[in-house]
């Protein structure tokens, strides 16, 4: 029984294909025959592979493969989409997702706008992002010596209760068929490294998350300080246990390179994307071309960046990737698109659609997020003039709604400012706010802008996301 | 068209078999292998209006594979590739720590949970679902002319699943599922309001009146906010099931887990026997309730499943083990004696199984209150009715700090309007050790862990602050 076919030469070269190209284009050319005004097959074959220790024993390790496909046919100004394992039924397929697409349709009412798409180049090509050392073929040793690494500097204190690692890796090959032509095909890999420190003291219990990973293969977790960054998580798992309860209201603020990631993905990234604004739940809608931050804030999202979590070489549509600024001096200047909000806005597309895997459509998605470097020195400089605040260090995550433009990022360790200096460990910080004041509030940044810990974004689908920046000072924000 | 291919379950059982014979051809003793394949229609509203139609389907096959103590895992989509899979768990296998006693679960005889299949789920076509889909639309309009469903869907799935192990375990199942997700904006006077609202049953959901009802309440309910000034010491908080949920769903299914006990790396770690929520609550989790989401009459290791109690009368009573995670704590010396309560899950057939829960249920010997009693008890506090950032709590200190747009400010037990945002923040297990009031209508919410949470309205009266904007 045949649910996917995965052919052995799936696992080795770059150049294998998946997908009968001559059999899909009949398909393709069909659909449209039939009625479609656009159609296209996305393939994703994934090779990937987790692990995780606990105290430096083996928990578990999933070498996996997995192919996902998915039709989506525009027809009458209405998507219809079929996702399936089963790539050997992709042809039979295309004619009842026309059927969806029509179905969907005829329920419109003459006042909805189509669905139209921007027009981009038609490219033909392969382009594979290839690591120095091709993920594919480390060795579970090699893993469990990386990992352990990460486990004993993260060790050995009586307070810590146990230390757990992850690993996971994986090689992402795509294939992109379009009726209009397009037929690419990519690849490139991801690679991870975690650790969490769980340490206790009486009835306090407290953990530590930390994360090192981005675009590329084995190199790049060479590549980390891994002792350094088991011994700066067990500092901080300890820090934690004698902390204090932050103090709440309006303060200032300091965010370490983690925390300006996540503010600027979750409150600003958010609200531009442009699937959002054209469903009316973005505060961002209307604003292109206003000011809508202070004057050191610029701010662009960049999945050409090698190495970044964020990453990736063409996008789900089959554009070629491209830096996007969002905000340029406090002035909001581009959404991030796909063709459809595009064509809705009249935009250039800029080649914003990601999904999570094969088996899921493309939506606007952000890659790596940054705010640009400013002009002061370092973190003492920020410092040196706050009388009373907070300065937050990494991420615990955060959420926004983004019609109303109100946010919340959570911090793993906080310190007490005060008159110039960082003083008492705080515990359990969280920062809310508006969107809209928060980027005005921003009065300063150190120069050096870089990309932070790598992180996951959940939007009905999940997808890696890079974000970071410099060290940002926000003059008041909600902290809890 | 039929949802649900008339072949699924017997494919999926014959590729378990496929890859089971496999596996003894390799002369490996003990392996177990599950399959998973589902089918479904979704449709996707965004802007008020149906943004696409879509289908399909995915599945494949997980093998674990048992040597002496030390278990590997691989999982693949294509029997074919088998042979590859096996091998690649046997060499994990063979790098993993031995679990002294830690064998795979040998056949019992599992009772089965009925509501878990509808067939006129099956029978529901993309046609239908554009229909509901429509209604959904029109429904919101009628109630508010104002509101628009921003975003949201609706959708349909057949769940076909099976696992065969070399212990005698041969079993096989398809459940269906509907759920019904909108988020309702109101835009007017340059203000914006907006509530999300979902709900989801194995069965066929014929009216999804309450949770649009509802979605279209909390947008209307927030709307021209008032400005409060309170200090910032603990507050009384009436947190809706839907605004609770969340929370509670984070911090504590991880914290009855029995191998996060034993390794002191839950709150309730050293608690065994002794109080530690409000003595009239009890949680339990019951994988045997009919039509439950996260029902099943065998748990995800083939293990049949029960009902635990895990807190009885605010007493720490239970946890939840699967087979492997019993096995190694006694193994590693942590405890004397435990072993599986039918508590085993997996994230589909790409993960082998850890402990969890299935269904959540949080309930009082005391009577429940109405919601309207419910607000008059409170005196002085706040309605909390969802909240934003409830995945970044702390589950192994239970602390949390999060931020709600869906508050409501209330003061001699009336409600006298809605704040723009707050900041909410505390440490769930210690506002759950008094003062706590459950109300009369449990619902069943979704998880940001894992399972399904059974939960009322709670009134939490201490260790909670709320910081208004």
């Amino acid at each position: 029984m045949v649910i996917a076919k995965s052919p052995d030469s799936a696992v080795g070269g770059l150049s294998h294909r998946y997908l009968d190209v001559d059999k899909i284009n009949r398909g393709l050319d069909k659909v449209t025959t039939d009625g479609a005004t656009y159609a296209e097959v996305r393939l994703v074959a994934y090779t990937d592979y987790s692990a995780t220790i606990r105290d430096r024993k083996l928990e578990r390790a999933i070498p996996g493969q997995e192919i996902g496909a998915t039709i989506r046919v525009l027809a009458d100004g209405a998507w219809g989409v079929h996702s399936t394992t089963d790539i050997a039924s992709l042809e039979q397929q295309m004619g009842p997702t026309l059927k969806l697409a029509q179905s969907v349709a005829a329920r419109r009412s003459s006042k909805d706008r189509p669905i139209s798409l921007a027009e981009v180049p038609i490219i033909e090509d392969s382009l594979h992002w290839k690591p120095k050392k091709d993920v594919r073929n480390t060795e579970l040793s090699d893993r469990l010596e990386l990992m352990n690494l990460l486990s004993d500097s993260a060790s050995g204190h009586d307070n810590v209760v146990s230390v757990t690692c992850g690993w996971h890796d994986e090689h992402i090959h795509t294939e992109f068929l379009s009726s209009e032509g397009m037929n690419r095909t990519w690849s490139f890999q991801r690679s991870l490294i975690n650790g969490m420190v769980t340490a206790r003291d009486g009835s306090d219990v407290v953990s530590y998350r930390t994360r090192f990973g981005g675009e590329g293969g084995l190199e790049l977790i060479e590549s980390c300080d891994i002792n350094q960054l088991g011994i700066d998580a067990k500092s901080s798992a300890l820090r934690l246990l004698k902390a204090e309860r932050a103090p709440s209201g309006k303060l200032p603020l300091i965010a370490d390179r983690d925390l300006t990631g996540v503010y600027i993905h979750e409150a600003l990234g958010h609200p531009c994307e442009a699937d959002l604004v054209a469903a009316g739940d973005s505060c961002l809608d209307g604003k292109l071309g206003q000011k809508i931050g202070s004057d050191i804030v610029s701010v662009i999202d960049d999945p050409t960046i090698r190495g970044g979590f964020g990453s990736y070489p063409i996008d789900d549509e089959g554009l070629d990737t491209t830096e996007k600024c969002l905000i340029k001096n406090g002035v909001l200047t581009e959404y991030l698109n796909h063709r459809e909000t595009a064509a809705h806005f009249d935009i250039k597309p800029n080649a914003g659609a990601r999904a999570q895997d094969g088996l899921h459509h493309p939506l606007v998605r952000m890659s790596n997020t940054l705010i640009l470097g400013g002009t002061h020195a370092d973190l003492d400089e920020l410092v040196e003039d706050m009388e009373y605040g907070v300065y937050a260090c990494g991420s615990r995550g955060g959420q926004v709604d983004t019609g109303r433009g109100s946010f919340q990022f959570a911090a793993q360790e906080a310190w007490l400012i005060e008159n110039g200096e960082i003083t008492t460990p705080l515990k359990d910080v969280s920062v809310s706010g508006l969107t809209l004041q928060i980027l005005r509030n921003v009065d300063g940044l150190t120069k050096e802008s870089k990309l932070a810990a790598p992180g996951f974004c959940g939007k009905g689908q999940t997808v890696p996301v890079g974000d970071g920046g410099p060290i940002m000072r926000i003059s008041e924000a909600l902290v809890g | 068209m039929n949802l649900l291919p008339e072949s699924a379950l017997d494919r999926l059982q014959e590729g378990c078999k496929i890859i089971g014979d496999r596996c003894n051809a390799m002369n490996i003793s003990s392996w177990e292998v599950v399959a998973t394949q589902s089918y479904g229609h979704q449709i996707d509203i965004e802007g008020g209006k149906i943004s696409l139609a879509a289908g399909g389907g995915e599945g494949g096959f997980g093998i674990r594979v048992l040597e002496d103590g030390r278990f590997g895992f691989a999982y693949l989509v294509d029997v074919n590739s088998a042979d590859t899979a096996i091998k690649s768990a046997l060499s994990i296998a063979r790098m993993s720590p031995a679990v002294t006693g830690f064998v795979l679960p040998s056949e019992q005889s599992a009772k089965p949970v009925g509501g878990l299949y509808d067939s006129s789920v099956v029978d529901m076509s993309s046609e239908d679902l554009l229909i509901q889909a429509d209604d959904i639309i029109s429904e919101v309009a009628s109630l508010d002319k104002r509101a628009i469903v921003t975003g949201g869907g609706i959708g349909v799935s057949a769940n076909a699943s099976a696992i065969y192990s070399s212990e005698g375990v041969n079993a096989a199942g398809v459940t269906t599922s509907h759920g019904v997700g909108v988020q309702v904006s109101i835009e007017e006077n340059e203000q914006l309001t907006s509530s999300w609202q979902s709900t989801s049953s194995r069965s066929r959901i014929s009216q999804a009146n309450e949770c649009v009802n509802r979605a279209v309440e909390w947008a209307n309910l927030t709307r021209n906010p008032i400005k409060v000034d309170t200090p910032q010491n603990d507050s009384v908080v009436m947190m809706t099931s839907e605004g609770f949920s969340p929370l509670f769903s984070v911090v504590v299914p991880n914290a009855i887990r029995g191998e996060k006990l034993v390794r002191e790396e839950s709150f309730w770690s050293g608690h065994m026997g002794e109080k530690v929520i409000a003595s009239d609550l009890s949680i339990t989790d019951n994988a045997r309730i009919p039509g439950g989401r996260s029902s099943g009459a065998r748990d995800d290791e083939g293990v049949p499943t029960r009902k635990n109690p895990l807190i009885d009368n605010g007493r720490l009573i239970g946890s939840l083990w699967s087979t492997r995670d019993a096995a190694q704590q006694i193994a590693e010396g942590r405890i004397d004696a435990a072993k599986s309560t039918g508590s085993a899950i997996r994230s589909g057939h790409q993960s082998p199984p850890i402990s969890g829960c299935s269904n959540l249920f949080l309930t009082s010997s005391q009577k429940g209150q109405s919601y309207d009693e419910m607000v008059e008890s409170i005196a002085d506090g706040y309605i909390v009715n969802s909240v934003m950032g409830a995945h970044t709590a702390n589950p192994t200190s239970g602390d949390f700090s999060v931020t709600t747009s869906s508050i409501l400010r209330v003061e001699n037990g009336e409600v006298i309007g809605a704040i723009k945002q707050a900041g909410l923040s505390g440490n769930l297990a210690k506002a759950m050790k008094e003062g706590v009031l459950l109300g009369s209508d449990v619902r069943q919410q979704g998880s940001y862990s894992s399972g399904s949470m059974y939960l009322p309205n709670v009134l939490l009266k201490q260790g909670l602050r709320v910081n208004p904007i």
